[in-house]
């Protein structure tokens, strides 16, 4: 009895002991945001994804942006840096717990954001406050950029202001074309590559002619390659089950259209024919590491620009270069994939729109969180180019986040590398505006509705779409099984639930 | 009274300083997070904050059960585990009876360290040793024995049929020296005078195995095991996700409820139903462990754990 009660009073004074610090620790968060007076500098902190090398000492450039934004907007910026790896996590983690964030970026998930309201509408303060952003989204990418994150009416998010038509390029090694006799004449379709790779493969026995871009899951870019050629819709979710093709208006199942059906063959016919690895399903390495070895001669790859070549031969060591086989389709979800939104638990979302204002507009704040402090990290070219200080790369300086230019703020007003052509920007921004967008550029889906039959059918895709895609698996015989599992899955509630919705919104936009 | 209490609580004191840490562990990383278990029922929505959200009663349970998934990777789930735990167990013995004999012996030492060794090694790591037997290109089984044998070399990483066993093996090779320890542990405590009456009694060292080490390893082998029953709806995702590279094909056999969580969530990002899949995984767990505990306490009152 005894020995109970002083187990009890342990744990509760343990439990008591807990809060006291729980209790701290968030009254401490939140002291640094009572700034309540206007003359006072509001805070807020900036997530960054970071495909360089995370920094250890972030204390220079955090004081290099706040002498920016102190100046101009009165904001200080409580400044983070993460991995992709851990990018989304860091912030899913901060925003579940309550921890502050005001202004962070989705990797690929803007609409979950949305249902599940982590983030703020911002339609009054960007007429406030995100003219400047506004009239430059116009000029680089054309007036209806942000249909891409308007939900209901709101705009939820800024996409990063970039070059984002990303057609489908076939990348080659030079050399070896070269000495199988043929030239970049010689591919002008996908039709054209069966017989390159014939050609490649007697020239070189032991190359192999086309590898997966992406491994685990494994990806050919067969489906992009697919949407581009077909113009697919594939309406805001990855999953493929509810797509238009076309501008038809009705939403069916692509694994069931006989444009996907068609490509799957080719690629069997490839694999069967030893174009593809035998485990090019599983295989963990990538292209670009199979390219560099010399062992892999080809593979697609969705670019912006015509650069790619250079950059991965520069990459890889080989002469690489690209050719584009086939265009690229604006749906929505190619552009409000990287998108910048403030979160609906901010304490100073009109600090954090004055400040994505900045982010979009101001080219010495873009180039800071980029490339670093001026004449320590970089050294400028000319106008437009920077490079490394002498004797510096991009593992010894104390700053670089060069490899985000496609996340942050908007490409035109960047630097580049030097040795980057500045007429590709512009190229790439002309193409923002002639490419052709889809007709229900701007609807996104709600998921919320049918997020068990969500759930379910991405199960049943990471399945089997690899092994189709690659051809490991022969179509004939696993597509059927493959549309079953999907209509067991609920496929036929998602794309119920698809037309509604697109009917709905096909509605709205008449007038 | 009063003099009582403080003197038990004197004597005491000592204990209850020693158990806190481990108190301090389990109210901190598993009592006070239970708590949460409410979020499996609520459709979250961060403006309302996790309080706000509204009740959604069972619905997050609901894509657990509605795919002909549900019943592969349940199915996948408990007989990987019975298998692990029956063959776990029986290897362990094994190696710590092997070990209890050698133990007089020099390099005993160097023996339990060598088997102790493979369950310090990361699952991604394993996952590459393992690629580097089974790939189908270059792995050392295709080309070093397959081929040389005349035999037709095998696709691994597409065929699911061949997953059972490979995975069981693989997780023994990984765990069974660790597992062990507490075995080989358990027979250095036993009385060695009984040893010794057995042999005056003319029982060989098979005889002695039988009739002395195994009966008396029982309950720590009923301990180990309700405990690994407690975690029978769990999978070690590093086993089931990196080990298969993540083939779709291998699904059939290398799905369990760990990794169709992890598969179907990741895109969704919803913690409701995170949460709705850990609270039946514990959940049923919780329920075997009594069930079995009052079996096993009903047969042998002994034995059993509480």
């Amino acid at each position: 009895m005894n020995k109970k009660k002083g187990i009890t009073a342990l744990l509760m004074s343990v439990a008591l002991a807990g809060s006291l610090l729980t209790g701290c620790s968030s009254s401490n968060s939140n002291s640094a945001s009572n700034g309540d007076d206007s003359a006072k500098v509001e805070e807020i902190v900036f997530a960054m994804p970071s495909f360089n090398r995370i920094p250890d000492d972030l204390s220079k450039v955090t004081d290099a942006i706040n002498a920016i934004t102190v100046d101009k907007i009165g904001v200080k910026v409580d400044y983070r840096i993460y991995g992709p790896a851990d990018y989304a996590q860091k912030v899913n983690l901060a925003l579940q717990s309550g921890e502050k964030m005001d202004v962070f970026t989705t990797l690929g998930q803007f609409s979950n954001y949305v249902s599940k309201n982590q983030v703020a509408p911002l339609d009054e303060l960007i007429a406030e406050h995100g003219k400047e952003m506004t009239a430059i989204l116009e000029k680089d990418f054309g007036p209806d950029l942000l249909k891409a994150t308007t939900i209901n009416g709101e705009i939820y998010g800024i996409p990063v202001n970039k070059g984002m038509a990303l057609p489908i390029n076939f990348i080659y090694n030079a050399d070896m074309l070269n000495s199988a006799g043929l030239s970049s004449a010689d591919i002008e379709s996908v039709d054209d590559l069966s017989a390159v790779f014939e050609a490649v493969k007697s020239a070189h026995a032991d190359v192999v002619p086309f590898g997966p871009i992406n491994v685990n899951p494994s990806d050919t870019n067969l489906v992009n390659l697919l949407k581009g050629t077909y113009k697919v819709d594939f309406l805001t979710d990855s999953s493929g089950v509810g797509v238009v093709v076309g501008d038809d208006g009705k939403v069916v199942n692509f694994y069931e259209t006989d444009i996907f059906k068609d490509g799957v063959r080719m690629m069997r016919d490839w694999y069967n024919k030893g174009y593809l690895q035998k485990d090019a399903a599983t295989t963990t390495i990538t292209s670009m590491e199979m390219l560099s070895s010399g062992r892999e001669f080809s593979y697609l790859g969705g670019y912006s620009g015509m650069e790619i070549g250079k950059s991965i031969s520069a990459q890889t060591g080989r002469t690489i270069e690209a050719k584009r086989i086939a265009p690229f389709y604006f749906d929505t979800s190619a552009v409000n994939s990287v998108s910048w939104m403030v979160s609906s638990t901010s304490k100073a979302p009109e600090a954090a729109v004055k400040f994505l204002n900045l982010l979009y507009t101001d080219e010495k704040l873009i180039n800071t969180i980029l490339y670093g402090v001026e004449g320590e990290d970089y050294v400028k070219v000319d106008e437009h180019h920077v490079k490394f200080p002498d004797g510096k790369d991009a593992n010894t300086v104390s700053y670089t986040a060069m490899f985000s230019t496609g996340i942050v703020g908007s490409e035109s007003l960047q630097y580049q590398f030097e040795g980057i052509s500045w007429s590709d920007i512009e190229l790439k921004l002309r193409e923002n505006k002639e490419t052709e967008r889809s007709p229900y550029f701007g609807f996104i889906f709600d998921q919320n509705a049918v997020k068990t039959q969500m759930s379910a059918v991405t199960n049943v895709v990471n399945q089997y779409l690899p092994g189709l895609v690659t051809g490991t698996l022969d179509p004939e015989a696993i597509i059927p099984k493959f549309v079953k599992a999907l209509n067991d899955a609920g496929a036929a509630d998602i794309i119920k639930s698809k037309q509604e919705q697109l009917d709905q919104w096909l509605a709205t936009q008449g007038n | 009274m009063k003099n009582k209490r403080s003197s038990a609580l004197k004597k005491t004191a000592p204990l209850l300083l020693l158990a806190a840490p481990g108190l301090l562990y389990f109210l901190i990383n598993s009592y006070i997070p239970m708590f949460g278990v409410f979020i499996a029922f609520k459709d979250v929505n961060y403006a309302k904050g996790i309080f706000g959200s509204d009740w959604v009663g069972f619905d997050n349970f609901q894509f657990l059960f509605k795919t002909t998934d549900a019943w592969i990777m349940t199915r996948n789930t408990l007989l990987y585990n019975l298998a692990f735990i029956v063959i776990g167990t029986i290897c362990s013995i094994f190696i710590a009876i092997l070990m209890a004999e050698l133990l007089r012996k020099l390099y005993s030492k160097l023996y339990l360290s060598g088997l102790v060794l493979p369950n310090l090694i990361s699952m991604v790591v394993l996952s590459m040793l393992v690629f580097a037997f089974l790939n189908a290109d270059s792995g050392f089984i295709n080309k070093s024995i397959l081929g040389p044998l005349g035999l037709p070399e095998i696709n691994w990483y597409s065929e699911a049929k061949y997953w059972p066993y490979l995975l069981v093996f693989i997780q023994m090779w990984k765990t069974a020296g660790y597992g062990s320890i507490v075995y080989f542990a358990s027979i250095a405590g036993i009385d060695k005078s009984i040893y010794e009456a057995a042999k005056i009694d003319g029982a060989g060292k098979l005889r002695q195995i039988r009739t002395i080490t195994l009966p008396l390893l029982k309950p720590t082998v009923i301990v180990l095991g309700l405990m690994s029953l407690g975690r029978i709806f769990n999978s070690d995702f590093g086993l089931f996700y990196q080990v298969p590279l993540n083939a779709g094909a291998l699904y059939s056999t290398t799905q369990t409820i760990d990794t169709y969580v992890y598969r179907a969530l990741m895109q969704l990002n919803d913690i409701g139903m995170s949460a709705a899949a850990g609270l039946y995984q514990s959940l049923v767990g919780f329920v075997l462990v009594l069930v079995v505990n009052a079996i096993v306490k009903r047969v042998n009152s002994e034995n059993a754990l509480f």
